[in-house]
């Protein structure tokens, strides 16, 4: 385990980062290309088998027609949290930690997003016509239906989406700009273009603030309603177990919760892989860690809210629904959930857990995994268990589904290596605002001044 | 057939309801089976395209002869309505009418005739002409005609004047042999009816009109008789009308949807329900309702029916007994019925009778919600005397085994399949040197034909039927081609007009179509009714065809009275069952399922996709059994067991089933078959199959429920399919209720036939 | 009107669904539990009215049913008192339906004649409608269905065969209803009388069961039928304002 190793120059963060972008071994080729078969071999093939099959390749059934398709979506919505809790709310609390991480979380946002879209595609039984629920001009005269929450997904998600690439790409103009100067051939031309002539002027600083701190102030609302309009398409329905006020919280909590795990997960691996040991430190782990707490213990709490006024309803349809989702069929996808969700984070508050590395990525991967059973079993469980008894199903995904869900995996380990040689994962000049700045000028030749 | 002549013009020209000419056009035109949707250049005449033609006739699915009207669109038929204008239906068809669709569209039909190419039962046929087929079969007859065997021809139940003509067929081969097989007739309730009445005839139970329905073992609105009949009259008598509500009491060891309907169910001892209606009319007469002369008679009879007496014997308890019969007493409209399980033991005829003589008793002989006797048949036979009970299929297998057939003819009849194994029916067959099938499909007993000549659905065929059981007054009905026919078959009746042009038999048969027999029988329906209206027989048989059936308000003036020598031998003797109590722990008790009927619903996909309405599975059949006792035998249910009896086992999964008794188990009858085509083979087991092969000695039927088995795990658990979920409302008053007082106010409103629409160009 | 009154009617006006002030007809059934005896008719009559997919074994046993109509069994009590109670279910054409909402293309509305319509041709398959449905009577595609040759014969032209990623579900046979005011119409001009449409299943129901009419028509059938003081609405408390009401079953548990 590595302490603090030599006081880092200024110099030395454009090295590392440029280097990181430049440098590719067969390490990363080997993982990439795996990383793209994958993709290929569990999410291309299977969902093209599906488009042609119809949605029946799944394991979807009368009454249970969502599945781990829509499960995945909102997960990876919630997983899209990520970045803006880093870099937005972060930001405007000052904090110092962030600014070594938030690049890297940001891309996970916007990855997040992107595979959640294709994830909708994958669950519409017909998904040539997706465009639909797009309102654009058309011969049919007609306009989707803007009452449904789904269509505040389509708005929301959209927003979201828009705004986060605009955010991290407005974010990173100043460091393409540095690795623009130490760059030759076709990716000097390249970040030429992606830089925008940035030429580090105090009017284009200021600008850059302004215009950060904006965007990361609207961001914050934009993200909470994101996923509390992703909530309300299960709360805005009458059947027991979707129909709660909870669920906008209960989601955003969640998403965050995930988010910040994901966020961990992620951080392990570029600090390992990437060489940016001097960039996260077991500081930010740390701060992560406590996150990570309080995040567990709200989640943890809305849970028992749940047990408590479906039990205390004394209606038959949430008592049944309750009796299902703990002691039914699902019953052990259930305590695993709170198992990983609930009690494994709980580790966290020694600062020993916190602060090793380790044991920090295997909570982290634990947390999603319980996350991902819970959005499972909301819909699982939900849809077993409504209002007619003798209509009450089963729904066991099928092999289609969870190649799928591998593959979609596989698809956002595929961007974000994409990502990593393309944008500088570590945000340069952030970085440099909590270091000293430099005392003497060697080591520094002139053209390779720093931005 | 090939020449359009001037009648045939006129029937083109005719009104909407004639099809025969749109038969034969088409015939003419389109012989080979439709496949490409190809819109007319030049349409036919009958109809424009894009408009629906509808055509009458009468449903083939079952006996109860409802009155069907099919809608067609380009020749092809779309869908089967009941016939607004026939009595017993009144517009309304059950399930399995609604699936006689695919009876005619059916990928598993029989397309030409054929002949056997290998081994008797191998499956192999060859196709090959109409001329060669009939031919042979030509041929055949002859040489039984000299022989020293004799022909035999074995149908399914048929009425009206194609019996007729089996009859005169039959009769011109010399032969005396003409059976009609159901596995369903009421062999015991015909018996009953002759011993309590004097005539072997199945009455009309007014169920509409009555008030107060104790069914004792007779699941009138699933099978028994004239399941869509009943049902309209179990609405009506429930809520149809002003009248107070009518009450309805099942007794039967396990619910069927009859006992599910009913506001009472009540289990008693298999074989004892007999005993439970003496001790219902030993309470009516002991409350005095009863003032005939034989009142002295009656009452000693009654005497040993005490209701402590009952109780001990059914296990219905006194009280009980002693409420049904006050209630039985005190209804303004009592009416008592039997069938089902009851009349499948070895004493059914007993308890028939003893339901009769409470019919009796209680005054509703004749009247409206009793039981009404119908006019005799105005053409064609009822169908009755030829069918063969369980006895004489026994003798017609001895006679096989011995040499004596030399011919079998079957007519769309299954008995390897609705036989017990016991009676090893297919190895009588084997005797047998040439067996003939005129059936649509191939099923257990065509697959062992030598040569089939394969008959018209019902759909694509001329005939008549006078339902039975009637609804007490005259009523008849012409089926007519729906379509023309798809493949090369042809209608029964034309095949054994067909085949009695070959063997000379043109004197005592000189009709060249069933169309031409039909109108020839009809002319003396015309004479008694269609001349005073005025118009000749054309204009008479253009109106019975777009009606669809034809009646007149005659009823019957005298009604049979009791015979007196039912009072002296009033009893029901305990029921035998074959197979020990200890070895075999439970009363098997089959029933025929809502979607299979007796097996010939298996074929027809949308059957075996119609979830059972209590279970709730699909392509599958099941065992059920009381909740307690799988718990006692450590099942559990879905487990898949062994069904024993003393003639065989089978393996089939268990159901547990809140509504039976713990000494019975129940299966219902249907699936099971091996040569039925792709949606019926190798699905579920043949209830049938082990069933004691026991004969009620007073009918000659089968005692079907005189069977005892044991139940035992195989430690698999069975596939099975259901569509339903929990079937337990869960405090959720999904279905909720009302009290009785209610039944008055608030009645639905009392409904108008639907009128048929031609629709116009 | 002041600015608030015109906000307010306004505002009423846009809340019902598909924005009419006034339904031409509005169609309504009423099944009488009391009469009800499970048989199924009406089920297979409506497999064979609207061309509704034949799924097979290996489907059904997934419990991919495709029924417009089914019949839910319920038990009461145990041996020998238990009692078995049918209801058919189907698509109750709620005024205010919580699957017209979730649609996000709008392939389901509400129309004049106060009928769900689902327009197939618009479905995406995204399936929420299925889910917001608390009577689960919407059926979804799984697959491209095929009829085993001959039996397509008997599809009725006049409704289409749904392909695969397509919601299905009960329409009161709004291929009848369109023939029947077509034919009024056609007819000099008049207004579908009562009687003259009635959907598959209740045409065929052997008991009587079912009743359909307009019940804007204070003589139909169907509103003498929903005047019982037995109507009831099963999930009445969820206020979707149903078009389907059933009548209570008279005798034993009285609630």
């Amino acid at each position: 385990m590595q302490t603090e190793v030599k006081q880092q120059q200024f110099a030395d963060v454009n090295d590392d980062v440029v280097q990181s972008l430049v440098e590719t071994g067969s390490k990363y080729y080997i993982t990439l290309g795996l990383a793209l078969f994958v993709t290929i071999a569990c999410f291309m093939f299977p969902w093209f088998y599906q488009l042609y099959f119809g949605i029946g390749a799944a394991g979807n059934n009368h009454p249970a027609v969502w599945g781990t398709y829509l499960a995945s979506f909102i997960f990876w919505i919630g997983l899209s949290h990520s970045g803006t809790l880093l870099s937005c709310v972060l930001h405007i609390t000052n904090s110092e930690w962030r600014k070594a991480m938030y690049r890297s979380a940001e891309a996970m946002t916007l990855f997040s997003l992107m595979v959640a879209a294709t994830m909708v595609m994958v669950h519409v039984g017909r998904p040539w016509f997706i465009h639909w629920a797009v309102p654009y001009p058309n011969q049919m005269e007609l306009w989707p239906n803007f009452r449904s929450p789904l269509m505040f997904d389509v708005m929301a998600i959209t927003t979201y989406l828009t705004g986060s690439l605009i955010f991290i790409y407005m974010g990173s103009i100043p460091d393409f700009a540095a690795v623009r100067d130490r760059t030759t051939g076709w990716r000097h031309h390249m970040y030429v273009l992606l830089s925008l002539g940035w030429r580090g002027t105090d009017t284009e600083w200021h600008r850059l603030g302004w215009a950060y701190t904006f965007l990361a102030v609207l961001i914050i609302p934009l993200a909470v309603s994101v996923h509390s309009i992703v909530s309300w398409d299960f709360a805005m329905s009458i059947v027991p177990g979707l129909h709660q006020t909870i669920f906008a919280p209960y989601f955003v909590v969640g998403a965050i919760y995930s988010g910040t795990a994901g966020i961990v997960t992620v951080m392990y691996v570029l600090r390992k892989y990437m060489n940016f040991e001097h960039f996260i430190t077991r500081l930010h782990f740390d701060n992560l860690g406590k996150l990570l707490i309080v995040l567990s213990l709200i989640w943890t709490y809305i849970n028992v809210l749940e047990l408590f006024t479906g039990w205390y309803s004394g209606t038959s349809t949430e008592y049944e629904q309750l009796k299902f989702k703990l002691f039914g069929f699902y019953a052990p996808l259930y305590w695993e959930m709170i198992l990983f969700c609930a009690a494994v984070p709980l580790l966290m508050i020694s600062r020993r857990i916190r602060t090793s590395f380790v044991a920090m990525l295997w909570i982290s991967i634990a947390v999603n995994i319980g996350m991902y059973t819970e959005r499972f079993l909301i819909v699982a469980t939900t849809q077993s268990r409504q209002y007619l008894p003798d209509a009450w199903g089963l729904y066991v995904p099928s092999l289609v589904e969870i190649s799928i869900i591998i593959g979609s995996l596989a698809m956002f380990v595929t961007l974000f290596l994409i990502f990593v040689k393309i944008f500088p994962s570590v945000s340069i000049y952030e970085v440099k605002e909590t270091m000293e700045p430099p005392k003497k000028k060697e080591g520094t030749p002139a053209w390779q001044a720093t931005h | 057939m090939s020449k359009v002549d001037r009648r045939d013009f006129l029937k083109l020209v005719g009104a909407g309801g004639v099809g025969a000419g749109a038969g034969f056009m088409l015939a003419e035109s389109i012989k080979h089976p439709i496949e490409h949707l190809v819109p007319y250049a030049v349409p036919p005449e009958e109809y424009s395209p894009g408009v629906a033609t509808w055509y009458n006739s009468v449903c083939g699915m079952c006996s109860a002869g409802c009155g069907i009207t099919v809608r067609t669109r380009e020749g092809r038929a779309k869908k089967i309505e009941g016939n607004p204008s026939h009595p017993v239906n009144q517009g309304r068809l059950c399930a399995l009418g609604q699936a006689g669709l695919q009876t005619l569209y059916n990928p598993d039909r029989i397309t030409a005739p054929m002949l056997r190419s290998g081994d008797r039962g191998s499956g192999s046929f060859t196709q090959t002409t109409w001329e060669d087929g009939l031919n042979r079969v030509a041929e055949r007859l002859e040489d039984a005609q000299r022989g020293s065997g004799d022909t035999y021809l074995l149908s399914r139940g048929v009425r009206g004047n194609l019996d007729n003509l089996l009859g005169l067929f039959m009769a011109g081969l010399g032969s005396e042999n003409l059976l009609h097989y159901d596995f369903d007739h009421p062999h015991s309730l015909y018996a009953a009816n002759l011993r309590t009445f004097g005539e072997e005839l199945l009455p009309y139970y007014d169920i509409q009109n009555a008030s107060y329905l104790l069914s004792f073992g007779a699941d009138y609105l699933n099978d028994w008789l004239s399941p869509v009949h009943n049902s309209l009259g179990f609405g009506r008598s429930r809520q149809g009308g002003d009248h107070d509500r009518g009450r309805f009491v099942q007794v039967e060891p396990k619910m069927s949807i009859s006992g599910a309907a009913a506001d009472e169910w009540i289990p008693a001892q298999p074989g004892t329900e007999g005993i439970l209606a003496l001790g219902v009319a030993h309470q009516l007469v002991a409350s005095g309702t009863y003032t005939g002369e034989d009142l002295a008679a009656w009452t000693s009879a009654l005497a040993p029916y005490s209701a402590a007496s009952v109780a001990a014997q059914t296990g219905v308890s006194s009280d009980t007994v002693t409420r049904l019969g006050n209630e039985f007493a005190r209804a303004t409209a009592p009416l008592a019925i039997g069938g089902g399980a009851t009349a499948g033991h070895t004493n059914a005829v007993d308890a028939l009778v003893a339901i009769n003589a409470l019919n009796y008793l209680a005054g509703t002989i004749g009247q409206a919600g009793g039981v009404i006797f119908n006019p005799q048949p105005v053409t064609g036979s009822g169908g009755h005397s030829r069918q063969a009970s369980y006895q004489a299929m026994l003798d017609l297998a001895d006679n096989a085994r011995a040499g004596r057939i030399s011919v079998l003819i079957i007519n769309n009849t299954n008995p390897v399949f609705t036989m017990p194994g016991a009676a090893r029916f297919a190895e009588a067959l084997e005797s047998v040197p040439v067996i003939v099938s005129l059936s649509t499909f191939m099923d257990e007993t065509t697959a062992l034909a030598d040569i089939v000549l394969p008959s018209h659905t019902y759909l694509e065929s001329w005939g008549d039927d006078i339902p039975q059981p009637g609804v007490g007054f005259s009523v008849a009905a012409v089926s007519q081609p729906i379509v023309a026919p798809l493949y090369n078959t042809r209608g029964t009746g034309d095949i054994v007009l067909a085949l009695g042009r070959k063997l000379e038999l043109t004197d005592l048969m000189p009709w060249a179509d069933t169309e031409e027999l039909l109108k020839f029988a009809w002319q003396q329906i015309y004479e008694r009714d269609g001349a005073e209206a005025g118009g000749d027989f054309d204009a008479f048989w253009r109106s019975v065809l777009q009606a669809g059936v034809w009646g007149e308000n005659v009823r019957r003036a005298d009604m049979p009275t009791i015979d007196p020598g039912v009072v002296a031998s009033l009893g029901v003797p305990e029921p035998v069952f074959v197979g020990s109590e200890i070895d075999y722990p439970f009363v098997l008790h089959t029933y025929l399922s809502t979607s299979m009927h007796d097996g010939r619903g298996a074929n027809l996909p949308w059957m075996q996709e119609l979830p059972d309405p209590i279970t709730s599975v699909v392509y599958g059949n099941w065992i059920e059994m009381n909740p307690a006792t799988a718990a006692e035998q450590g099942l559990k249910d879905g487990d898949l067991v062994q069904v024993t009896s003393s003639e065989g086992s089978l393996e089939i999964p268990l159901l547990v089933f809140p509504a039976i008794m713990p000494g019975v188990v129940a299966m219902p009858i249907g699936q099971g078959h091996t040569e039925y085509g792709r949606y019926a083979n190798n699905r579920g087991a043949n209830v049938i199959s082990i069933l004691a092969s026991e004969v009620d000695p007073a009918s000659g039927g089968l005692a079907s429920s005189a069977t005892r088995v044991s139940i035992s795990p195989t430690g698999k658990r069975a596939k099975l399919v259901r569509t339903g979920g929990v079937a337990r409302q869960l405090g959720r008053d999904i279905v909720q209720h009302t009290g009785t007082d209610a039944g008055t106010a608030g009645h639905s409103a009392k409904l108008n036939s639907i009128p048929i629409v031609v629709e116009s160009a | 009107m002041s600015f608030i009154d015109r906000f307010v009617a306004g505002w009423r006006k846009h809340r019902k669904p598909g924005y009419y002030d006034k339904l031409d007809y509005a169609w309504s059934m009423t099944i009488d539990l009391d009469r009800c005896t499970g048989c199924g008719a009406c089920v297979t009559a409506c497999q064979a009215e609207n061309n509704l997919a034949i799924v097979g074994e290996k489907d059904l046993a997934a419990g991919r049913e495709m029924q417009w109509i089914r019949i839910e069994r319920y038990w009461d009590g145990e041996y020998p008192n238990a009692t078995l109670n049918f209801i058919p279910m189907l698509c109750q054409h709620c005024d205010a339906a919580p699957c017209e909402t979730v649609c996000p293309v709008s392939a389901t509305y509400h129309n004049q004649d106060g009928l769900n319509v689902q327009v197939y041709n618009r479905c995406i398959g995204t399936r929420s409608c299925a889910v917001y449905c608390p009577y689960e009577v919407r059926y979804f595609n799984y697959h491209d269905h095929h009829w085993d040759t001959p039996l397509e014969q008997q599809l009725n032209p006049d409704v289409s065969v749904r392909e695969k990623g397509v919601m299905e579900k009960c329409t009161f046979c709004v291929q009848r209803i369109r023939q029947a005011k077509d034919h009024a119409k056609d007819d000099g001009g008049r207004r579908v009388q009562d009687g003259e449409v009635q959907p598959a299943c209740v045409q065929t129901c052997p008991a009587e069961a079912l009743v359909f009419g307009d019940r804007q028509d204070p003589n139909s059938q169907v509103s003498q039928s929903m005047s019982s003081p037995r109507a009831y609405n099963p999930l009445g408390d969820l206020n979707t304002q149903p078009s389907v009401v059933y009548l209570k079953k008279v005798g034993a548990d009285a609630d």
